[in-house]
């Protein structure tokens, strides 16, 4: 696979997140596979950010390591990331009178590593141009390292700053000229070169997880939205917002996650479909929400985004540690079911599943995702909205409402467990949605008999839940030798090493389902395989656990990661190599 | 006065919120009258039990929730005014009535009731006011008076009693009313213009708890209230309804103490709902996002 890849650095507020924008949609439009990576610090101005892309004309899912073009708005790029820098690479900086020591000049030359500096300000006066149009100069130095059509560079800008007038976009399109000139004129040598394009990347959509999974639920028929800003579940609360005046959802920011999970339950009580989403410490004020919605049979959506913890940990990083949380967190024993997002498509096609499944089964559902599932860009083809269904479970038709009783809403004698629903205000038997244990009609019932009756029915629901998702997918090798087991963001660089002639013989079981968790087709493959090894965003190797627990198979070679970091894809490749066979 | 219809005139009948669940508070409980005030008030409006949602926070007041009909909801300490905005946001048409203890709500759930009062949800909230965690065996709350031996606090509580009434008016809410549970006419006036007041309705019901509350007891609530409206109150004064609510050194104001029907609810205030004749639970089908989509191109 051909592929390059260009890391933008600097200071937050200084435009690193607007150049490596501007330079995704652009190559996107070229005819190139972006895959799209922040990292930042928890805080709003300062600190030390990122924006790496990778491209190819290939479908790509992952970061690399190591990079082609590192841009440092300041300093602290040419002093943190040069080790990034792939031999032959491109270093484009600003920082005047920089030197480098004399050994890291020395390593520079021999890896021909090419420095250029920019003199941005020099530039912009003689333009007459203000400071923050440095942004747009530093792009289309960028653009003529690419070799890509500066026409195309104009059209986006046009694009973004066309309704400030001419005479803006004029001293826009100077900038641009500008930058092209001075590559040309000073630094024609540094080049990169992209791979051949392809032109059924131009179509595609460039989009966060985050924005997928917004776009997934009002697709599903999400008619609220309640949440409590924490990152990084944060940008689905913003996307979910900003098109609220289209969608006429009814949004809500709540006072604390408490409260959002309340408002949602409330909203599901009633007979809307409505989710909240937040991340692990949220989610632990969330947990007895969930236990409630466990004993009551309210059917519920949460959204989980992963980053690591404990307690406020790294907030702006990634992780998939909170498996275990969103399996059993809650108290008492209570039916439920877990899904985990990969990337932008599947962040799309599980919300209507998860709402189904909630109605269907009167349960909660828990979608997980990390961070870099939440943050990350991707090239995404339009979505095929054929595929969902709205399936609304036992919701009784208007004919048979005035036959109900109110002991059918929790008859412990129903099929699989899921009993009849119906809405209130609907002119039929009433009941209670009732917390403590409770008989049929909801009715506060403490004995023995009752007690065992009402938690068999509700937990009946995951035996039948159970036959019906489906299996972990298997990529690569039908037969692998090698077995690779993951989950959540691990997909995308998995998906991009599996495509290298050396992982011939490997394969990829990849868990979406995560709870009730299916093991035959896992069992099966680990008795052929000659090395299976579980690969995971946590400390404890999570999944492994739930494997072991659920198929009695240890997994004694673990590729595990925690340091809030994602799995790069060459940095993977050297982790996973010394198992294949 | 609108008398409960005892003909059958095709409206609904107190009969038709029996429950055949026996009741479970001690005798003399105050529950007992908020509970005959609440169907009273329901049947008055013609409202059916099946026109209602009835949610219930975790104290004694909580086992109520299955001692009447209508549609139902008992979930958490705390926690019932998030549940019950929720539900009322998504089907704004039926009525929602809240019910919770002073422990719960001016204690773990007081957050929600600052948030509630300023979003100005229209449900009604019905705070079963007795001073004390009945349901716990008669621990302190937030309102328990000062110098009271009370389960876990024998010497009386360290604490300082909270104002309730002067928090609440801190918070500018719509609809401010106070009863008293051995008033059950007054109380159903009250619950009638709660439920139809398009807003967050503060209602204060005082309460007898004859187990564990030996201060305010029935008699002397009984001989400390008073009807505000018949010594000329006038409920639209923010500035007197807030003076009789809070200052209880003497006699206690009851009625509905303060009502703005100008402002408008939470859910008139919320843009993508406008001009819209569905509400969210009508709402639920699959939807085309082709035109979001094209903004990613």
């Amino acid at each position: 696979m051909s592929r390059i890849s260009l890391k933008v650095t600097g200071a937050q507020g200084q435009g690193v997140n607007s150049v490596g924008e501007i330079c995704a949609t652009g190559l996107k439009r070229s005819g190139y596979c972006v895959f799209g990576y922040r990292e930042y610090m928890s805080l709003i101005k300062g600190g030390h950010s990122s924006f790496q892309l990778d491209v190819s004309h290939e479908a790509i899912g992952s970061s690399e390591m190591r990079v082609d073009i590192l841009v440092c708005f300041n300093h602290h790029g040419l002093e943190k990331n040069m080790h990034e820098v792939k031999p032959g690479g491109v270093v484009l900086h600003q920082t005047p009178e920089w030197k480098f020591s004399k050994e890291e000049q020395a390593r520079l030359e021999k890896q021909k590593i090419t420095v250029v500096y920019l003199p941005n300000e020099k530039l912009l006066k003689e333009i007459g141009a203000p400071p923050i149009l440095g942004n747009v100069l530093i792009t289309s130095v960028v653009w003529s390292i690419l070799k890509q059509d500066v026409a195309l560079l104009k059209e986006l800008v046009r694009e973004q700053f066309g309704h400030k007038g001419e005479k803006v976009l004029d001293l826009n399109f100077r900038c641009i000229d500008a930058g092209v000139a001075f590559h040309v004129a000073h630094a024609d040598t540094a080049a990169v070169t992209l791979p051949q394009a392809d032109v059924a990347w131009h179509n595609c959509m460039l989009l966060t997880g985050s924005q997928a999974m917004g776009l997934g639920a009002v697709h599903a028929g999400c008619r609220m939205y309640v949440g409590y800003p924490m990152t990084p579940s944060s940008p689905l609360l913003t996307f979910i917002s900003e098109i609220q005046n289209r969608t006429g959802m009814v949004i809500k920011q709540a006072e604390d996650e408490i409260t959002a999970a309340q408002m949602m339950s409330g909203a599901m009580f009633m007979g809307t479909r409505a989710m909240t989403a937040t991340s692990g410490g949220g989610f632990d004020l969330m947990t007895e929400t969930l236990s409630l919605n466990g004993i009551i049979e309210n059917p519920s959506v949460f959204g989980l985004a992963m980053r690591p913890g404990p307690a406020t940990g790294l907030p702006t990083w990634t992780a998939q540690g909170d498996l275990l949380l969103a399996v059993f967190g809650g108290h008492g024993e209570f039916a439920r079911c877990v899904l985990s997002a990969s990337d932008s498509q599947d962040a799309f096609d599980l919300m209507p599943v998860a709402f189904n499944i909630a109605e269907k089964y009167q349960i909660s559902v828990i979608v997980l995702y990390d961070k870099q599932i939440a943050e990350a860009l991707y090239t995404q083809p339009l979505y095929d909205q054929t595929k969902a269904t709205i399936e609304r479970g036992h919701i009784v038709d208007s004919k048979t409402l005035a036959s109900l009783k109110g002991t059918d809403r929790y008859d412990p004698a129903a099929k699989d467990g899921i009993s009849a629903r119906w809405l209130p205000g609907t002119a039929a038997a009433t009941y209670a949605g009732q917390g403590d244990e409770h008989n049929a009609d909801g009715s506060v019932d403490e004995s023995a008999e009752n007690a065992i009756a009402q938690m068999d029915k509700r937990m009946r629901k995951m035996e039948k839940l159970k036959t019906e998702l489906p299996e972990p997918e298997l990529f690569g090798s039908q037969k692998p030798e090698t077995l690779f087991v993951g989950w959540g963001s691990t997909k995308g660089p998995m998906l991009d090493l599996l495509s290298k002639p050396a992982y011939k013989k490997a394969g990829y079981l990849h868990y979406t389902y995560m709870w009730p968790l299916q093991v035959e087709r896992f069992t099966a493959l680990a008795a052929q395989a000659k090395n299976v090894v579980l690969v995971e965003g946590n400390k404890t190797g999570q999944l492994g656990i739930l494997l072991q627990q659920e198929a009695c198979i240890p997994l004694a070679h673990r590729v595990l990661k925690y340091d809030g970091r994602p799995f790069f894809v060459d940095e993977l490749d050297s982790l996973l190599s010394p198992f294949l066979s | 006065m609108t008398r409960i219809p005892l003909d059958n005139t095709g409206g609904p009948k107190m009969a038709d919120y029996h429950h055949k669940n026996q009741c479970t508070w001690c005798d003399g409980c105050g529950d007992y009258g908020i509970w005959t005030a609440v169907k009273r008030a329901l049947v008055e409006l013609g409202i059916p039990p099946h026109g209602v949602l009835l949610c219930y926070d975790v104290g004694c007041h909580g086992n109520m929730s299955d001692k009447l009909q209508g549609y139902r909801f008992h979930g958490l300490h705390g926690r019932v005014l998030p549940f019950a905005s929720g539900a009322k946001l998504a089907n704004p048409v039926l009525p929602v009535l809240a019910h919770g203890g002073d422990g719960a709500s001016f204690s773990e759930g007081i957050g929600h009731l600052v948030h509630s009062i300023r979003s100005n949800y229209p449900i009604v909230f019905i705070l079963h006011n007795n001073a004390n965690y009945g349901l716990t065996t008669g621990q302190a709350s937030s309102l328990t008076w000062q110098g009271q031996p009370m389960n876990t606090s024998p010497n009386g509580i360290p604490e300082h009693t909270l104002n309730s009434m002067d928090f609440v008016f801190s918070l500018e809410p719509t609809f401010v009313a106070r009863g008293f549970s051995g008033h059950i006419d007054q109380m159903v006036q009250i619950l009638k213009a709660a439920i139809q007041h398009n807003g967050f309705a503060f209602v204060d019901m005082l309460q007898a708890c004859p187990t564990y509350n030996q201060f305010a007891t029935h008699e002397w609530l009984m001989e400390h209230v008073y009807d505000a409206a018949a010594e000329g109150h006038d409920p639209t004064d923010f500035a007197q309804a807030r003076r009789i609510a809070t200052d209880t050194s003497k006699r206690i104001s009851t009625g509905i103490l303060y009502q703005n029907t100008a402002a408008p609810s939470f859910y008139d205030r919320l843009k993508p709902r406008e001009g819209r004749s569905t509400f969210a639970v009508d709402e639920v089908q699959k939807v085309d996002v082709t035109e979001y989509m094209k903004e990613f191109l």
